[in-house]
Formats: structure tokens, C-alpha cells, sequence
């Protein structure tokens, strides 16, 4: 008499998933590559969808979401990716490698187009991200 | 299942049925794993004031946290965790190593009301970008709702 539940096509489906999301979930992150500063207790920042992500690649080159714009458009770029929302909230994800004032640079930039505030993203020491 | 003599000597079947607990779980597991790797970690920072603003008098009460590249040559990312230790910052015109900040800011803010606990921060360009947001982890660490303002650097 077999009482015990047959689990392997159980298994078999949440392994199908496991994989499938392993391979998606990086696709779904917004904006390029970024090697993001390791510190030790960042604080939360929300996910990201919802958020206008400011990027600054290792070469200083600056992304508004998924896309690359040259600096001296980014002003117009930020504002269309802001759109009508009325309290964005927007957050630069800037390369580990890059010096202070490309950061400030473009925290200046997004203040000259009318916004205040934005977050510094890092990662916490010790996981993974990008 | 009932207790009947019938089948009690071969056939009880004493096991929980873990199916919907193993469902409820795949749920979960599902939605940790979609928004897990979305969620980002950082710090809230003011930004400076377009140029014309920056010629303004500071305010005697600012704290403001000064970070040269002479005094924390730190001008490529850091290897490892923390902070060099030949690294000297300003802090309210006084000249002392980093490891010192998160002490002496937690002392300075510690008697204001939580709206006026901010650190000015003025920061060589050259500084690494990493280094700076590692100095800005140790002040926040001695004050929990610290806020952190950028100053135009010179």
C-alpha cells in the first residue's frame, strides 16, 4: 500500500520555474550593466519599478531607464521619462570606478531640471548585483 | 480517514497532506524570486542647489563634513571592505581620521531634534565615487535618520 504523495512531477515543475525565473530575472532589470559601489548597511530603496533610474556607466556615459543619452540631451530625456508624474522619485546608479564628480555632475544635472533629492545606490557588501 | 478496524492494521494513513502547504510555498517562493533581485539598496541624498544658490552663507549650525583628495587620497575604488586608514576628513573644521566620524557625528547631532540631524558634505571630484559612498555608510552609521546634503565642492 503506498501511502506517501508521488512528488516528482511536483518537483519536476517548481525545477521548470526555478530555472525559467533564474534566466529571466536579470533581463528584467532596467538599464545597463553597472558594477555598483560595495558598502556595508545601505538603506532600502524600493524596487524598481517605479523608479527613474539614472545610470552611470564606467566610461561616464549616462542611461535614463533602458536607454543612453548623450549629456547634453539629458535634461529633455529626464523630463520626458518623468513625464506627469508629479513627485518622481528618481535614483542614480552610479559605477564603482567612476570619480565624484561625474556623480555630482549629473546630481546637478537632475537638480538644474527640477527635481530634489535622489538615491545613491550601492549594494551591501558581500551580495550579488549589478 | 477513519478509524476502522478494517484498516487500521495495514492501510492507516497517518501522514499530513503537505499538498496545498507545498502550493502556498511554490507561491512565495515564485514571488520572492520576481521581486527580489528587482529591489535596490542605497542612500537618500539632497543635491546641490543649482550654481546660484551656492554663494549663500552656511549657517552656523550645519555640520558640514569635508572630504579632501589630499588628506584621503582615495582615488581608485577600495579594495576590500571599509576604508583606508591613512584617511583624514574635516569635520566641523576639525581634521580627523575616518574611523573617528562615526563617534564624533553621533556626538555633535545627538542633542538635535531629528529635522536638523544633516551632514553637509563638500567632496573633492577626484575622489573615488565608492570611497565617498563608504564615508557617507560610516557617518550614517552613528546616526540612524541622518540626512545627507551635498555642498558645492571648490
Amino acid at each position: 500500500m503506498q501511502a506517501a504523495i508521488n512528488i516528482t512531477p511536483l518537483v519536476d515543475v517548481v525545477l521548470v520555474l526555478l530555472i525559467i525565473f533564474m534566466v529571466m530575472a536579470p533581463q528584467m532589470r532596467k538599464g545597463p550593466d553597472v558594477n555598483l559601489p560595495n558598502t556595508t548597511k545601505p538603506n532600502a530603496q524600493g524596487d524598481e519599478r517605479g523608479r527613474i533610474l539614472v545610470s552611470i556607466d564606467e566610461a561616464g556615459g549616462l542611461w535614463i531607464n533602458d536607454q543612453s543619452v548623450a549629456a547634453e540631451h539629458f535634461d529633455e530625456a529626464l523630463r520626458a521619462a518623468v513625464g506627469a508624474e508629479t513627485n518622481p522619485k528618481i535614483v542614480i546608479r552610479g559605477d564603482a570606478k567612476l570619480n565624484f564628480r561625474e556623480v555630482r555632475e549629473v546630481m546637478v544635472a537632475i537638480e538644474q531640471t527640477g527635481f530634489r533629492g535622489v538615491g545613491l545606490i550601492a549594494k551591501r557588501t558581500g551580495t550579488e548585483g549589478k | 480517514m477513519q478509524f476502522n478496524s478494517s484498516d487500521s492494521g495495514s492501510s492507516l494513513q497517518s501522514e499530513i497532506n503537505i499538498t496545498p502547504l507545498v502550493d502556498v510555498v511554490l507561491v512565495l517562493l515564485i514571488i520572492f524570486m520576481v521581486v527580489v533581485p528587482l529591489l535596490m539598496e542605497g542612500y537618500d541624498v539632497d543635491i546641490p542647489r543649482a550654481s546660484a544658490d551656492t554663494s549663500a552663507p552656511v549657517a552656523e549650525s550645519q555640520l558640514i563634513l569635508g572630504i579632501g583628495a589630499t588628506a584621503c587620497p582615495i582615488l581608485t575604488p577600495p579594495a576590500g571592505e571599509g576604508i583606508p586608514k591613512d584617511c583624514q576628513v574635516t569635520l566641523a573644521d576639525q581634521k580627523i581620521p575616518v574611523a573617528e566620524l562615526p563617534g564624533r557625528v553621533a556626538t555633535i547631532l545627538r542633542g538635535r531634534p531629528a529635522e536638523q540631524r544633516a551632514l553637509f558634505l563638500a567632496v573633492d571630484d577626484r575622489l573615488n565615487y565608492e570611497a565617498v559612498l563608504r564615508i557617507i555608510d560610516l557617518a550614517k552609521s552613528g546616526v540612524e535618520d541622518l540626512k545627507i546634503e551635498f555642498v558645492a565642492a571648490n
